[in-house]
């Protein structure tokens, strides 16, 4: 998927006053917010299950050439093959390749996030490949021409009547002439246009929760059956996925998926776990001729080496999102690519590269309820502030803004001169302020006081108060 | 083509992570981690297993019936079907296809089909952490007879009903050598809040999934 340049700001203003968003997104927040907190109050064990899956994730990251090669090793001795992409391109031209060989005409896809990261569906249509994604969610969006804006629900954006509306004018051409405004319904044609295309699937593309060394496994979990479907119909499943979706044993991946469920919905289990191994075996009556992994690694080991190596612990519930003000207010589309909310804020920038993304790490209070609910319990507010600080350095930091700070850091390292100016400025807004108590305008904050005003300040500064509370000082 | 790209991705990874430094003792650490039983924390089983087991499999909408033994398969199938003067026309997994089904019943034995009313399969081992059934594919045991089906029906042995997952792997590896193609862990019916944040089954999978446990 293409990453819309720049201006998040621009985007997240837009969405602000979008109304129909903003009604679909306060809708579905106390949802998911309350249930993942039911959840978790009902285990006592949670915040040790939290402290296991972090370790599991971090001893697997530690050793990761180890468990990636046995891995490997374990899907080659099932019948299946493994493929390593460096890049985004690399990694499509490998499922380009393997679809030409297979002599292919169409794709049915589970979700994969990864793919969206690298563009795979558009690399598919450009080379005249029908794809078609399965779960009811990506299948919206992508019949609307819109991407995903939250990595669980990708539809949170949409309203039912949006979805109507779009049906009606796309799946009169599959026999469903009237326009259905019941969701049962509309999943009804869903259900029924994509039975068809499981079974002329040439191609079945999923994603993974989790790849399993000790076996050679790939873990989806579902509660539609969809990417169920894709990888067992199709004449050939192929697997895409980041380098850090391998865990050790399926033991490690029960951990997980404890969390995962819990985290994304707030549910002890999603109705569908699939672990798939290799091509189907000799006398299965079902299963997929050929089974191929592309392992991704598109900028992972660039977080490895460094400091943002706990982001790979990331295991895509959405908790960040669920739980974040900013994405609360904006919805996923503002952040501008796959990613959204504060996972997204740092793995835009780190895939994508700071110049893509340079006001991402900005779109955050540094609230920390992100880092309180994440299953693995990555420190995103200090990658965050880690990133503001790369970009700093980096100086991807807007000549205002760094003007604006360089000039507060040399007045707060010279203390005399910073009291003299304080001292004026309480002065001159209390001069301003003086009929009312607050202040309607006030240079260079036009955008704030434009919904509120600012209250006059009181008495005086903050130095003399404390020296006159505390004299011996 | 891959080789080099592959060994490059490798060398990358190995050194961001320091594998060069590994000890022989270092791997022989790795190794046994891979065999060791999971230490982890996880949520308390009740003494009841098989009482939880069933209380979480209706809470995941799963009904469930008991049956004493696999003859009463057949009749508990029967009564599952709609009462219409057409013949029956469901599917069975191989596994099943010994227990006598009635001539006059169209019953197809194998893979699932586009259509597929209902079908009744066989598993290896029911979780009482989730009140989870474990499905392994094998020649007897089509993966697709899962979820085509409008109704999935789903004859467990109470013996294999186990605590958790990790105690499920056994069961699966037990049936036949090697590890199978896939195994379906199952939680309930198929469904999707998609569409406005409106639960709605099913979405592609099974509408019902009925369990028969049978106590033989």
């Amino acid at each position: 998927m293409q990453i819309k340049d720049g201006n998040f700001s621009t985007r997240a203003s837009e969405a602000l006053a979008d109304a129909s968003l903003q009604k679909s997104v306060s809708n579905l927040k106390r949802g998911f917010v309350a249930a993942r907190a039911r959840a978790v109050a009902a285990l006592p064990e949670y915040e040790a299950m939290r402290e296991a899956g972090a370790a599991i994730k971090d001893h697997t990251l530690d050793n990761l050439d180890f468990y990636l090669e046995r891995y490997e090793r374990e899907v080659v001795r099932q019948g299946g093959h493994v493929h390593w992409a460096a890049d985004a391109d690399e990694a499509c031209r490998i499922v380009r390749q393997i679809c030409t060989r297979a002599g292919a005409k169409s794709v049915v896809k589970g979700k994969s996030m990864v793919s969206e990261e690298i563009g795979l569906n558009e690399a598919l249509e450009a080379d005249g490949l029908e794809v078609v994604e399965s779960d009811a969610g990506e299948y919206i969006v992508q019949l609307a021409k819109e991407a995903p804006s939250h990595i669980v629900m990708p539809t949170v954006h949409k309203t039912t009547d949006d979805i109507a509306d779009l049906f009606y004018k796309h799946h009169r051409a599959h026999g469903f002439d009237e326009r259905e405004t019941d969701p049962a319904e509309l999943i009804g044609q869903v259900r029924s246009i994509l039975r068809d295309k499981y079974f002329a699937a040439d191609i079945g593309i999923t994603g993974a929760n989790f790849l399993v060394a000790e076996t050679g496994s790939n873990i989806i979990v579902t509660n539609e059956g969809n990417g169920d479907l894709t990888s067992t119909l199709a004449r050939v499943h192929i697997v895409t996925a980041g380098i850090e979706k391998v865990v050790p044993t399926l033991n490690d991946a029960a951990v997980l998926l404890r969390l995962l469920a819990r985290s994304a919905l707030g549910m002890e289990i999603t109705s569908y776990t699939t672990l798939s191994t290799g091509p189907r075996r000799p006398g299965d009556a079902d299963g997929p001729d050929e089974y191929h992994v592309v392992l991704i690694d598109n900028g992972r080991t660039k977080m490895l080496a460094g400091t943002f190596r706990p982001m790979l612990r990331c295991i895509r519930c959405g908790a960040c999102m669920n739980h974040c003000p900013v994405y609360m207010s904006v919805g996923g589309h503002a952040y501008g690519w796959v990613y959204p909310g504060p996972m997204g804020a740092v793995l835009t920038p780190m895939i994508a590269g700071h110049e893509k993304a340079s006001e991402l790490p900005h779109a955050c209070t540094l609230n920390g309820r992100c880092q309180q609910v994440c299953p693995v319990k990555i420190p995103l507010p200090d990658l965050l502030r880690r990133l503001r600080h790369d970009q700093w350095e980096a100086g991807f930091i807007k000549s205002k803004v760094r003007w604006g700070i360089g000039l507060w850091a040399w007045l707060a390292t010279h203390p005399a001169l910073y009291r003299v100016s304080t001292r004026i400025g309480v002065a001159v807004l209390r001069l301003f302020g003086k009929s009312s108590g607050r202040l309607t305008r006030l240079p260079f904050a036009g955008g704030w006081t434009a919904g509120r005003d600012m209250p006059a300040p009181q008495g005086t500064t903050f130095h003399a108060a404390w020296a006159k509370r505390n004299p011996q000082r | 083509m891959s080789e080099s790209r592959r060994d490059d991705m490798l060398a990358r990874i190995r050194e961001a992570v320091g594998g060069n430094r590994r000890s022989e003792e270092d791997l022989a650490q790795l190794e046994k981690r891979l065999t060791q039983p999971s230490a982890a924390p996880r949520p308390r089983v009740s003494d009841d297993r098989l009482g939880q087991f069933i209380a979480k499999a209706e809470a995941n909408l799963i009904t469930v019936e008991r049956i004493a033994s696999l003859q009463m398969l057949v009749p508990a199938v029967r009564a599952l079907l709609s009462q219409t003067s057409a013949p029956p026309d469901i599917s069975v997994a191989p596994a099943l296809e010994h227990l006598g089904w009635p001539a006059d019943w169209h019953v197809n034995i194998g893979a699932g089909r586009r259509k597929e009313p209902m079908s009744v399969t066989m598993a290896v081992a029911g979780i009482a952490e989730t009140g989870s059934i474990v499905m392994r594919s094998d020649p007897t045991s089509p993966t697709t007879l899962n979820f085509l089906p409008d109704v999935h029906v789903i004859v467990l042995r109470a013996s294999d009903v186990v605590d958790y997952p990790e105690d499920a792997w056994a069961r699966v590896r037990a049936g036949a050598p090697g590890w199978p193609r896939t195994v379906n862990i199952i939680s309930g019916p198929s469904r999707t809040a998609d569409v406005g944040g409106i639960i709605v089954r099913p979405a592609h999978g099974p509408k019902s999934v009925h369990l028969l446990l049978c106590h033989d």
